[in-house]
């Protein structure tokens, strides 16, 4: 912890930033911010390791579910089709809710007027799902929440509720995170 | 010779092994430090290596999520080690990503280079794949720097200062070698003239012996000569006794024979003693090695009474006092020789006349005495005394040297003590020489007492 902790105080000031070249977030083109967004998505996973006992089998499926309304209109099923997750192959899932035994391993949270996003990660929290939430949609955040930085797509990282959710999320990770909230509240500058 | 052949052996030392050992000691040098340039190259590019694997750890998320800022990061951090020259990270399409290269120095290749790609001088081209779960992401590419030949020189430095120092050393050896045996070479010759010189002085005494000889020869026969000079008027009366004899028979005796044998009884006995002083001369000259006997010494003086008288002539009285009883073991001859010799010294020291005494008799020399010079025992003891004009205390000490004379040139040989005392040592005997000058002289002789005297007489 204490190396992550020394590789997060050296990298956070040029962590403030994280970009992806050529992605300008104009409304005009928000469908490549989304494109950027969806890779993000199953990319994080390569960054995460998930609790003994979150798949059943070495074969078992990959859940990145989209709970509510879906802002990606279909790219995320382009960006993640062929893709594993170790040997885990990647399901698309489309929730209306979220529920306790919804079983995501990534779940994307836009919210709805049926659940609103708090409520959303309330009804996750404990299990073991990296809740993904987008500033575009509001400043509800969680684990990991899009933000734009200088025309590029960046991340904050809430540490502290996904140790909640029993995720450990690796020191490169944090080293990009625009904000991370470590794992200990109050600890955070 | 021997010392000279033993310098020219095998196991001499040439300065040309000196040179050879010299050349061979730099080679080595050079070599360990070419092997050591090796490893410390090798090592080089390990290290840099394990620090193109970290970049390559560290970079792998920001790759994946292109966060370039975060990457050039990484890359500048290498700087901070001054053996990269330049470093670099390249994308999964090859594309450069972040990199940095100290100033003037070659730019990066704008797109990830494989390993056949040469890099120029003395530099390592270093390159690590980036991977996420075994997936490629990138490359990071590191090169070494080109080490300047004043650094390599340095770290070569104590190496090469040794091997240069050794083959110094090892010149110095072979010319302190050569010097050594040039000394050598010296010390040899002057043994040589040395071993030759000891030789010609070793001749040179051989020759002297036989001088010596030869003129101990010559004294001893200008003795004879000397001594026959001085009998030769005896013979001469001898001769004249006989032919008187013989004229008086020719002449007066021809009718009266108690005259004609008395005539004839005269001649004879001239002729007895003449024959015996043939004999007494013959005895002195003949040259004969030691030939001990069981001998009375007071016989033997008995025996030589007209010899004795003869030498001393008649303004010398003489006495005998012969009171031995024992035997003693000696030549003969070469007693009478001494007893001749002694009598004709003391008549030689008493030239206005006086006595000389020739006693023998029984000694006892017991533990201690006479100085402890003497073995204890039974001794004959010989005496020949004369009142004439003694010694002086250095005369005496040298009396007994060959060739030590006092007589005038050609009357003494010098040879006459001397080879008494020289035959009384043979004899297992003493010779001792009491002296007063003024008063006379005494030579006295011991000789051991001949126990089995009698048994070997009677053979």
């Amino acid at each position: 912890m204490s190396s992550g902790a020394l590789t997060r105080r050296l990298l956070r000031p040029i962590a403030l930033t994280v970009l992806l070249a050529a992605i300008p977030a104009h409304g005009a083109d928000r469908s490549l911010e989304y494109a950027v967004k969806a890779t993000f998505l199953y990319k994080f996973a390569s960054f995460v390791e998930w609790p003994q006992g979150s798949f059943a089998r070495e074969s078992s499926p990959f859940n990145l579910c989209v709970v509510g309304p879906d802002p990606f209109a279909g790219r995320i099923q382009e960006a993640v089709s062929g893709q594993n997750v170790g040997r885990h192959p990647i399901v698309l899932r489309q929730l209306a809710r979220a529920e306790r035994q919804s079983d995501c391993h990534v779940m994307f949270i836009s919210g709805s007027a049926n659940q609103s996003v708090a409520e959303a990660l309330e009804a996750v929290s404990g299990t073991a799902t990296l809740t993904v939430t987008d500033s575009a949609i509001g400043p509800t955040a969680g684990i990991m929440h899009f933000v734009i930085v200088d025309d590029r797509v960046s991340f904050d990282i809430d540490n502290a509720a996904a140790a909640r959710n029993r995720l450990v999320i690796s020191s490169k990770l944090l080293a990009l995170g625009r904000r991370v909230n470590v794992a200990r509240p109050g600890n955070e500058p | 010779m021997t010392i000279a052949a033993r310098a020219r052996g095998p196991r001499r030392f040439k300065p040309a092994y000196a040179l050879t050992a010299a050349i061979a000691l730099l080679a080595a040098g050079i070599a360990i430090s070419a092997y050591q340039d090796r490893i410390f190259r090798a090592q080089q590019v390990r290290e840099v290596t394990v620090q193109g694997e970290i970049l390559a750890a560290s970079v792998t998320a920001a790759l994946v999520f292109g966060d370039a800022k975060t990457v050039q990061e990484h890359v500048s951090a290498l700087q901070i080690n001054p053996e990269i020259e330049a470093a670099g990270v390249y994308g999964d399409k090859k594309a450069i990503v972040a990199s940095f290269v100290r100033p003037g120095q070659e730019p990066l290749p704008r797109t990830a280079p494989d390993r056949s790609i040469a890099v120029r001088g003395r530099r390592s081209m270093i390159l690590v794949p980036v991977t996420q779960d075994r997936a490629p992401l990138g490359t990071v590419y590191i090169r070494t720097i080109d080490e300047p030949l004043s650094r390599r020189l340095t770290r070569h430095a104590a190496v090469m200062l040794l091997a240069v120092m050794a083959a110094v050393l090892m010149a110095f050896m072979g010319t302190s070698q050569r010097t050594l045996r040039e000394a050598n070479r010296q010390l040899e010759a002057r043994a040589l003239a040395l071993a030759e010189t000891n030789s010609l002085l070793q001749n040179e005494m051989e020759e002297r012996s036989k001088a010596e000889d030869a003129l101990r020869q010559s004294q001893k026969m200008e003795a004879v000569g000397h001594l026959s000079g001085g009998i030769a008027h005896d013979f001469n009366n001898l001769l004249a006794i006989i032919q008187g004899n013989l004229h008086l028979l020719k002449t007066l005796g021809g009718d009266d024979p108690s005259a004609m044998r008395t005539y004839v009884d005269g001649a004879g006995e001239a002729v007895d003693r003449a024959g015996h002083l043939v004999r007494r001369l013959l005895a002195f000259s003949r040259r004969q090695p030691l030939s001990p006997r069981s001998v009375d010494l007071g016989e033997l003086a008995t025996g030589m009474k007209d010899l004795i008288v003869q030498s001393v002539g008649g303004r010398v009285r003489i006495e005998w006092e012969l009171n031995a009883t024992g035997k003693t073991l000696c030549d003969v001859n070469q007693m009478e020789n001494v007893i001749l010799n002694l009598a004709i010294n003391a008549r030689d020291a008493m030239p206005d006349g006086g006595t000389l005494t020739i006693e023998t008799k029984d000694c006892f020399v017991p533990v201690g005495d006479l100085g402890g010079e003497v073995t204890p025992g039974e001794y004959i003891g010989l005496y020949v005394r004369d009142t004439g004009t003694g010694m002086t205390d250095d005369v005496r000490k040298r009396a007994v040297d060959p060739f030590f004379t006092t007589k005038p040139h050609g009357q003494g040989t010098g040879l006459g003590l001397s080879m008494a005392f020289g035959f009384i040592r043979q004899s297992d005997g003493y010779l001792n020489i009491e002296t007063t000058p003024g008063k006379g002289t005494t030579i006295a002789i011991l000789l051991r007492r001949h126990c089995a005297a009698e048994s070997r007489e009677a053979v």
